[in-house]
């Protein structure tokens, strides 16, 4: 080995901790690309071979009753693939260790070879031909609860009770999301699907040699709208509600809508770490190559030349940045591996093909290259610019003045106070990198953690706001306002409030949503609609209101007509005037004056659902007097909403957000520390100078430190609006149909990120604290350098 | 520190320092160095000694040990009777703090504080301090007291590591090549400088050099050689630095 690089080795062994802290800082943001790139490339590799090996179908629709013959109409058309019909059917399940009353949906299994939405049985089997009384389960709903085949479970269909035998535990992925009809947020825990053979579902839903479901594939090249008007029309005559694709379909929508959100996360987190992480890098090692100024000296008067000295401290750099690269991609790949696992459970995928890019690594491999390349060339250029003989020599007495402080008439400082002042100020653009860095870190603390205070407020304003009702009640169909007494009647209800709910398209110029219409009650007590500030907004007695981002979507604004093609009962379509936006964070939905919708509809005073108000220490006999009533579909609880929405959307975005926040940690640790350490080494003779007039070690440290300590001070707050911006950034970069993100950021999230930084300043603190205890005293009474 | 009640006070009183028997070795891995091999020296009140040596005949290492910045491997050296080579690092500190005045061969003035804040850096640690003004006039910089090193030449820069290190009034004045990085011409002022602090303060004064032509400003003139005090001349007569020549 080379003379040169044995004095490489050294040298980085001697400025070890610094080596690592930097390291980390860059291994952080490579870590939270190649995890971010992994667990997206992932999930959406897994889920397109999923799509392709369960036979996801392209597109939908739902049916009244059409016998058996229309199915081949639809399959003659060009551009259908596959076609297959089936029988959905609605239930009510009794478990009996469970309070709530579950409804499910129970599906005909698909029965030709080559069928559609084929199940992966997690447990048990299939149920076998000729059992009519078997059935599966979807394994969302049998891990709520819990459920282990095989076991007897009464299923109500068409309100004759019946006891299925539960056989197996299944997933496709038609409900990798299940939701209740009229549910805003995935409910795994009373609403239930379930498989059966045909023949049996058919006789007991009154189906027999008929259906009122058909699903399909389509040619390569053709899209769901080039077919739709035409199977459409076949199906009108048979209460056909519309063909829609596979962006409608709930289970896809959700997902789709959540790696949609997991994208924009796992990009702008990314770009932002890896950008700290280069500016720091760039920075840190720059500052440390201005510390070799002696040596870079001592090189050149040997006769080494500009470029051969700027080469060797490249390779000073490249260690580093190769340790960072190396430690960001394990890290990455480990982290990533175990998110995109915690996902396969979220998201009960049944297996996860894990996926890195390699391009991903070529990209952390370059950013890495040139964030440490610049610093160093600047730098090392810099100091080889000099001639030896002149930087061999001890560097002159930089050239300070009296401090602003100072000058505006602060003048009772001690010397260490003006030493600290004067040195900020002699060198702003340090002082200002130093600050910006720790700023940059504060900021992708606060980012982390604004995830959390966003969803706490998102519950907030739905379910604390907006949604007031303890039960919701769904009948299975429209009912008239006499229901409203028999549910006023139930033990420690005090209050009921009836809703309207009809599912519609809305249509606006070329725009079109398909979504749900709910009527409410003007003076609704339950179910309020809010403005962005949350304060409730009127309904007016006509037109619509629409929540914000459906407006944004249709493009609409108060006032323009929309086109309103309801999807049952009258099946009219009417023009109805935008009355208002108003504002929701989750989900998309139009709401009407419950009078204006009945009459839209043409029907009387009828309702599709109620909201209760009650005292909920008597829910048992609520939950099972509404068990007992044939015209109730579902009950919901706001209690059980909360739970559900944190155990799956939320769960997933405060995942990700978790795993941030512990890079962001790193980075802002390693950042403090090397900016600590590096001003250590800078002054180094200058503070064992002190300590040799007799300075004791904690008045030497407080020179140092409290330099650090003034830095950090105004690092702080610069870092928490950084952060607040940061946040607003990413809330706008990730709107989506789902859930849009408010920008609030709580004060324990500012306090949090202030903390982490100011504890790794003062570990920082202690560690180099610790190191101006052993300055060479004895060394500065000799030569320099 | 002029004259005791008694004839041992007296003598205690006068030899600052008493070192016997001082022994230094640096452990450098496989090889001992042996810095010092037993050196007996004292420094007596108000006097002014010249340490002469080629390099690495431990004049720096017995200097360093005097001014508590590094212990001895044996012997004992005492400071107005207290041993310190038993003294711990925190009464070390309080050691420097309170006797011992350094001047270093590279200044080690503090870049971001005036001439007058870097005596000041000290005064405002030390127990009866002269004012910093004071401390300059007496090194002939009262008119440079509000300039920053940078704006100092490095003779004026090291007058004032002078002014800093006697502006606590203390008993010592170590100095390791004071003039060593000075043409002759500037080494003459500073020498002045050490001089007529000597003189008016009585701080007993040690100044390293490897510059014999030094030598006839002291009382005494210790020559040491290979980790040894080889001679110990007495100048009859201490010259004025303005007739030194080098």
């Amino acid at each position: 080995m080379r003379a040169l690089d044995i004095k490489l080795f050294r040298d980085l062994w001697h400025v070890r901790g610094q080596v690592i802290a930097i390291a980390c800082v860059l291994g952080a943001g490579i870590a939270t690309y190649v995890m971010s790139a992994a667990t997206l490339d992932s999930l959406l590799t897994t889920q397109a071979s999923l799509y392709r090996q369960y036979r996801f179908p392209e597109f939908f629709v739902g049916l009244k009753r059409a016998p058996a013959s229309v199915r081949d109409r639809v399959a003659a058309l060009p551009g259908v693939q596959v076609v297959e019909d089936r029988v959905i059917a609605p239930a009510n399940i009794e478990l009996p260790s469970y309070a709530m009353p579950v409804s499910g949906s129970i599906i005909s299994l698909p029965e030709h070879a080559g069928a559609l939405n084929l199940l992966h049985v997690h447990a048990g089997r299939l149920p076998e031909p000729g059992r009519d009384n078997e059935a599966v389960v979807s394994d969302g709903f049998a891990k709520a609860h819990k459920l282990i085949p095989d076991f007897p479970l009464n299923i109500t269909i068409n309100g004759k009770k019946k006891v299925f035998r539960i056989v197996g535990v299944v997933s496709t992925p038609e409900v990798i999301y299940q939701l209740a009809p009229g549910s805003i947020v995935p409910d795994f825990k009373s609403y239930c699907i379930l498989w059966m053979q045909r023949e049996p579902l058919e006789a007991a839903y009154n189906m027999t040699g008929a259906f009122n479901e058909l699903v399909g594939t389509l040619t390569p090249g053709t899209q769901v709208e080039d077919v739709a008007a035409a199977i459409d029309a076949i199906l009108r005559p048979y209460g056909g509600q519309g063909v829609f694709g596979r962006e409608t379909q709930i289970s896809h929508r959700y997902l789709s809508e959540e790696f949609k959100q997991l994208g924009v996360m796992a990009t702008v987190f990314p770009v932002i770490f890896l950008s700290v992480a280069a500016f720091l890098l760039n920075v840190v090692v720059g500052r440390l190559m201005a510390t070799q100024r002696g040596q870079i000296a001592i090189l050149k008067a040997f006769g080494y030349s500009t470029a051969s000295v700027v080469w060797h401290f490249l390779k000073f750099t490249a260690v580093i940045a190769a340790l960072g690269l190396a430690l960001g991609i394990a890290g990455g790949h480990w982290l990533g591996s175990g998110m995109a696992q915690l996902y396969k459970d979220v998201y009960r995928f049944p297996y996860l093909e894990f996926s890195l890019r390699p391009g991903v690594l070529l990209v952390s491999a370059l950013v890495s290259i040139v964030a440490a390349g610049v610093g160093t060339v600047v730098s090392v250029m810099r100091s080889a610019a000099e001639s030896p003989a002149v930087a061999m020599q001890p560097a002159p007495p930089g050239t300070y003045n009296i401090s602003l402080m100072e000058r505006l008439g602060a003048r009772w400082f001690a010397q260490p106070t003006r030493m600290i002042l004067r040195n900020i100020e002699r060198r702003p653009m340090k002082s200002l990198m130093s600050i910006g860095g720790v700023a940059m870190s504060t900021g992708i603390l606060v980012l982390g953690g604004f995830w959390g205070d966003a969803v706490d407020y998102m519950v907030f304003a739905q379910l604390r706001r907006a949604q007031l009702e303890d039960i919701s009640v769904t009948f299975v169909g429209p009912v008239s306002n006499r229901a409203l007494y028999s549910l006023a009647s139930l033990p420690g209800v005090s209050y009921v409030e009836p809703t309207r709910s009809v599912a519609a398209r809305l249509r606006f110029e070329q725009n079109s949503y398909r979504t749900a219409i709910t009527g409410i009650e003007p003076e609704g007590r339950l179910r309020r609609l809010l403005n962005d500030k949350l304060q409730p907004v009127e309904v007016p007695p006509e037109g619509i209101l629409l929540t914000d981002h459906l407006g944004k979507m249709l493009g609409v604004k108060p006032g323009d007509t929309l086109t309103v093609e309801l999807l049952e009962g009258s099946r009219a379509v009417r023009q109805v005037p935008v009355a208002a936006l108003v504002s929701e964070y989750i989900g998309v939905a139009g709401y009407m004056h419950r009078d204006s919708l009945n009459r839209v509809l043409r029907e009387g005073d009828s309702l599709s659902g109620a909201f209760l108000q009650a005292d909920m220490s008597y829910a048992p006999e609520i939950y099972r007097r509404l068990k007992a009533m044939p015209a109730v579909a579902g009950t919901g609880a706001r209690a059980q909403a909360l739970e559900s929405f944190y155990e799956t959307i939320a769960k997933q975005m405060l995942t990700f957000a978790f795993f941030n926040v512990i890079l962001a940690s790193t980075i802002a640790i390693g950042v403090v520390y090397n900016t600590v350490r590096i001003a250590l080494s800078e002054r180094s003779r200058e503070l064992a100078s002190l300590r040799v007039l007799g300075y004791t070690r904690g008045e030497v440290a407080y020179i140092l430190l409290g330099e650090l300590a003034v830095l950090v001070f105004l690092a702080i707050p610069a870092g928490l609006l950084f952060g607040r911006w940061l946040a607003g950034v990413m809330a706008q970069m990730s709107q989506t149909e789902l859930f849009r993100v408010p920008v609030v950021v709580d004060p324990s999230t500012y306090a949090l990120a202030a903390l982490v930084v100011a504890v790794s300043t003062v570990v920082s603190a202690a560690a180099v604290g610790r190191k101006v205890s052993h300055l060479d005293l004895v060394e500065v009474l000799k030569a320099r350098e | 520190m002029a004259g005791g009640t008694s004839t041992l006070e007296s003598v205690v009183a006068e030899a600052v320092f008493s070192a016997r028997g001082v022994t230094k070795v640096y452990d450098m891995g496989e090889v001992q160095v042996h810095a010092l091999r037993g050196v007996d020296l004292e420094l007596f009140a108000g006097e002014m000694m010249v340490l002469l040596g080629p390099s690495g005949s431990g004049k720096s290492t017995i200097l360093n040990i005097l001014g508590g910045l590094d212990r001895a491997s044996g012997g004992t050296v005492l400071y107005r009777g207290l041993d310190i080579t038993k003294a711990r690092d925190k009464e070390l500190t309080q050691y420097r703090r309170r006797h011992v005045g350094f001047v270093f061969q590279f200044y080690n003035l503090i870049p971001s504080l005036t001439a007058l804040e870097n005596v000041a850096a000290v005064t405002e640690i030390a127990d009866n301090p002269m004012k910093p003004a004071e401390a300059l006039e007496m090194v002939g910089l009262g008119d440079r007291m509000h300039h920053f090193p940078s704006q100092l030449s490095g003779g004026q820069q090291q007058r004032v590591a002078i002014a800093r290190a006697i502006a606590k009034r203390p008993s010592v004045l170590l100095c390791d090549e004071p003039t060593g990085a000075l043409d002759s011409e500037t080494g003459v002022i500073v020498l002045e400088a050490i001089d007529r602090v000597n003189k008016e303060l009585r701080a007993a004064t040690a100044v390293i050099t490897h510059n014999a032509d030094i030598a006839g400003m002291a009382d005494r003139v210790v020559h040491m050689s290979n980790g040894h005090v080889t001679t110990v001349e007495q100048n009859e007569k201490r010259r004025s630095p303005k007739d030194l020549h080098w």
